[in-house]
């Protein structure tokens, strides 16, 4: 190539870096940043690049929503339409079963993860299978963490849900408050409640409302011959076609989703309160992007991001003064009767001794 | 001189390769399971022990799942051995209207995933909302709830309509090329119909029949993907479901192996004993001499018994469940009623277009089943031919260990090959997948292969060897011509079988590794139109894979 050759093609690319530095400069991460924040910013979104991809895992995100988030995602990054985001959804059981195989392997796949286990979570936390990253984002989610629905710079909820009682009002007309109204209204042998045994997320909800129901009230249930349930998808589908006339562990996603699409499935958030199971988002401390993932855990946290997981998947936020467009299913945080759980001291054994407990009262 | 013991040497040689492959793939895995089974982890230190074993014996729960699974086994055996001995025999042996395109026909519910065809039975009759209680309810006016899916009643169902062709290809071949003059000899001296298949068909049968029942015998008891389907909900638990169970965090596998090792001696002695059975009589059915299978002509009540059989077969297998699976995957939203009006191919269109999950699945397991396929069928063609040909002293003891993969549960050679590779490079990859398909399948092909191996009289080679004919030129000239519908029959087994494999990739996939029935679970936790849509596609796959050998001329009952 000649001198001038050589000359033109420098130019060509300092005009091409130029323009990329520029539409860098442009992306909504940065807007309102102070300077360190935007170097920041702008270093990891170099960095994911480089990197080349994001794996991320959740229990709730439906691939439609990932869709929409995922393209947010570039959106708020300037990252091309092209940056691979592989997104993983497993049951919770699956999800935990799989981190811990690789953890177990040393071979970590997932960058970022978001599950409805908390007493999972912290200890996972505790035996430092996180990467400690403290975002900016961290600074609105102060309360739910004073809560225990995180740790600062390590983990916190990037939304939340229910297992509560769901029906379908072209079947069921019900108007019931409380989980007894609910058991009342169960047809024996065509209701479900959630599979302890093969879900963590329904172990979860279970350990919570042991917390204001007593075990003669599960003998009760019992006593009717629910179906067990391990995916909410599953039990709002046997609501959907009139399986079941009632479902103990219902999902106000699933709710959401299917009344989108002209079902009519109806939600109780029951007076004797409800378990919150809050969906804790990290990133896996050998996670093999970790500037894509921080950018990822940055994004799904901002206001942004909360907007989309509100608004399609009905999770209900965590973040301050975050006002739900979808209250009637996804009431916003503050006006919850959540039941009281200290996830942060609750044990995997004491977990473990809540199953056996089920297990003992439903025989499955 | 030394060229015949060249000759020789590859004649032993190549077999023996097969062989030692087969058993490197068993026993690695093995030993790993083993030893996990016989550790006991006290606080941070692993200790020997027999705990994990000594749970199985006194577990009550474990008791109940295994009577479970034996029940769906035993069930399933019977059922599938009566339906696919009956319709191999009304389409090779009678001269039922159609027969030629039952031959076919009889095929496609192996075509299946039991998994799909639980899903798609689901929709035709879940209590109160499946299709038959919505229509039936539609004239009626009643709510119905019909026939109790969710039972150990209908896994056994499932399974025997998708097991039953397994049996068929089994029977049929050897049904085809058995010489009439056995059976006219009975006739001849006096031997009623019934007799005659009692006394004379059925004991040929029954290489063909003990291995076809040992298959699908231990594949029911063993499969986890139909009573999580069906039964799981209804907590009716069974062996492989409670394994999926102990895997799960928090993890038990050391008790999960135990389970394993069980399974597996119970299989050797299973095994054991089929080879001693049929080791005490000959069952060659196809010699040197020109021989034509015996047709008989039915009419009036048998002929319409016949056709009755075809049709409810193929009905409830196939187009009852696709009918059901098209309705679902054409709704945008499944409430268990069909509204042609909303039809939408939206779901199609999401699972094919919109979700790289799906469309990545699509070429793993297009990857899979190509590559495990033409794997395992050379490596169990190799493996056969030592069986039924070589002169080893252990043959007994490795036919036992090459059979070993095929009574361990998809779920639990997956347990194995987890402990086995978790440490290592191969963890998450589709490698591990391909070797754990071809580990556990492989025997599948190995026993079609050496059925027809052993219906072919050695004397066919004997005679082009004192023709002077070489080792390679009677294997080329020969024994493969003569092969060739079981080489063909065994790699559409083991594609099909990759194509729709859910229990060895349960364990083993990854982000970027998945199959199709493992996105399929997936979607399952999304909307059922993307699985009815997902299962329509997987099955067309399946269908076009077989449609190609059709068209090649080449088929697998040929």
């Amino acid at each position: 190539m000649s001198i001038a050759g050589k000359a033109r093609l420098g130019f060509a690319l300092l005009l091409m870096g130029l323009a990329t530095a520029s539409q860098a400069q442009d992306v909504p991460a940065l807007k309102g940043l102070d300077e360190a924040a935007r170097t920041n910013v702008l270093q990891m979104i170099e960095g994911a690049k480089k990197e080349g991809s994001l794996n991320y895992s959740d229990t709730i995100i439906q691939p439609t929503t990932n869709d929409v988030l995922v393209s947010a995602f570039r959106t708020y990054y300037g990252l091309p339409a092209s940056f691979p985001v592989n997104y993983t959804l497993l049951t919770s059981g699956a999800m935990i079963t799989r981190i811990e195989q690789e953890l177990a392997a040393n071979r970590i796949t997932f960058d970022v993860a978001a599950i409805g286990s908390p007493t999972w979570t912290f200890e996972r936390y505790r035996a430092g299978a996180f990467m400690n990253y403290r975002s900016r984002e961290y600074d609105a989610y102060q309360d739910v963490i004073k809560a225990g629905l995180g740790v600062d710079g390590a983990f916190v909820l990037n939304g939340g849900y229910a297992q509560i009682p769901i029906w379908n009002a072209d079947i069921l007309k019900f108007d019931g408050k409380s989980y007894r109204d609910a058991l009342n209204a169960a047809v024996p042998g065509r209701f479900s409640i959630g599979d302890v045994v093969q879900s963590e997320s329904h172990l979860t909800t279970y350990a919570g409302l042991r917390q204001v129901l007593d075990v003669d009230f599960f003998k009760e249930v019992a006593k009717k011959k629910p179906t067990f349930v391990g995916r909410s998808e599953q039990s709002a589908q046997r609501i959907l076609t009139g399986q079941d006339v009632i479902a103990f562990g219902g999902n106000p996603s699933r709710v959401h989703q299917s009344n989108q699409k002209g079902a009519k499935l109806r939600i109780l958030y029951p007076s004797e309160g409800f378990t919150f199971l809050p969906q804790l988002t990290f990133i896996l401390a050998k996670a093999p992007h970790p500037n894509a993932a921080k950018l990822w855990i940055d994004f799904i946290l901002s206001d942004a991001g909360q907007k989309i997981l509100a608004d399609k998947e009905a999770l209900i936020s965590g973040r301050a003064n975050f006002q739900s467009p979808i209250p009637d299913i996804a009431p916003n945080f503050s006006s919850l009767k959540i039941i009281k759980v200290d996830w942060e001291k609750m044990t995997a054994d004491q977990l473990m001794k809540y199953r056996e407990e089920w297990i003992s009262i439903f025989n499955p | 001189m030394r060229d015949t013991k060249r000759r020789l040497t590859l004649q032993v040689a190549l077999p023996l390769v097969g062989v030692i492959i087969g058993v490197l793939l068993i026993v690695g895995p093995f030993i790993a399971g083993l030893a996990r089974s016989l550790m006991l982890w006290v606080g941070e230190d692993p200790q020997f022990s027999l705990a994990n074993f000594a749970w199985l014996f006194t577990d009550r729960r474990i008791h109940q799942a295994a009577l479970n699974s034996l029940i769906c086994g035993f069930g399933a055996m019977s059922l599938s051995l009566m339906l696919g001995t009956s319709l191999a025999w009304i389409v090779s042996r009678t001269d039922v209207p159609g027969r030629e395109l039952f031959k076919t026909l009889n095929l496609i519910p192996f075509f299946f995933s039991p998994y799909v065809g639980a899903i798609g039975w689901i929709f035709l009759v879940a209590p109160y909302s499946g299709l038959m209680q919505t229509s039936i309810g539609s004239f009626t006016g009643e709510s119905i709830e019909g026939p109790n899916i969710y039972s150990l009643a209908g896994v056994i169902w499932i399974l025997s309509l998708f097991y039953t062709p397994y049996v068929y290809l089994f029977v049929i071949s050897p049904l085809q090329r058995m010489d009439a003059a056995f059976e006219d000899a009975a006739r001849v001296h006096g031997a009623s119909f019934w007799t005659t298949i009692r006394l004379i068909t059925l004991p040929l049968l029954q290489p063909g029949l003990l291995s076809a029942a040992l298959i699908v015998f231990v594949t029911s008891a063993g499969l986890f993907d139909v009573p999580l389907a069906l039964t799981a909900t209804k907590g009716i638990r069974t062996m492989p479901t409670e394994v999926f169970a102990l895997v799960r965090y928090p993890s038990d596998l050391g008790r999960a192996a135990a389970f394993g090792i069980l399974v597996t001696v119970i299989t050797i002695a299973l095994t054991l004993w089929q080879r001693a059975h049929l080791s005490k009589r000959r069952y060659e059915i196809v010699s040197g001499k020109g021989y034509k299978p015996r047709v008989t002509e039915i009419r009036g009540a048998a002929r319409v018994l016949a056709l009755t059989v075809e049709i409810v077969f193929l009905t409830t297998s196939v187009v009852l469940p696709v009918l059901a699976l098209i309705l679902v995957a054409l709704s945008p939203l499944w409430t268990g009623r069909s509204n042609p009006s909303n039809a939408t191919l939206a779901n199609f269109s999401y699972v094919l277009f919109d979700y790289s999950l799906t469309r990545q699945a699509i070429l793993n397991s297009l990857f899979l089943a190509v590559t495990g396929a033409t794997l395992g069928v050379t490596i169990s063609g190799l493996q056969s031919y030592y069986l039924q040909r070589g002169r080893g002293r252990f043959k007994g003891l490795v036919d036992a260990l090459l059979a070993l993969p095929l009574g361990i549960p998809g779920i639990v050679l997956s347990l194995f090959f987890l402990i086995f590779a978790i440490r290592t490079p191969l963890y998450g990859t589709l490698a591990i997948l391909l070797i754990a398909y071809v580990a556990r399948f492989f025997p599948f092909a190995t026993r079609t292969i050496s059925a027809m191996l052993s219906a072919i009289h050695p004397e066919l080679e004997e005679s082009a060897r004192a023709n002077g004919a070489s080792w390679t030129q009677t294997m080329r000239h020969i024994l493969l011509p003569l092969l060739r519908p079981a080489l063909i029959a065994a790699w559409i087994m083991l594609f099909i079988i990759f194509i729709r494999e859910l229990g060895a990739s349960i364990l083993l996939y990854a982000s970027g590794t998945e199959t199709i029935s493992i996105a399929m679970l997936l979607l399952s936790e999304n909307s059922v139109g993307y699985v009815a849509a997902l299962a329509l596609i997987q099955l067309v796959l399946l269908l076009g894979g077989f449609t190609l050998f059709r068209l090649t001329k080449v088929s697998a009952i040929q």
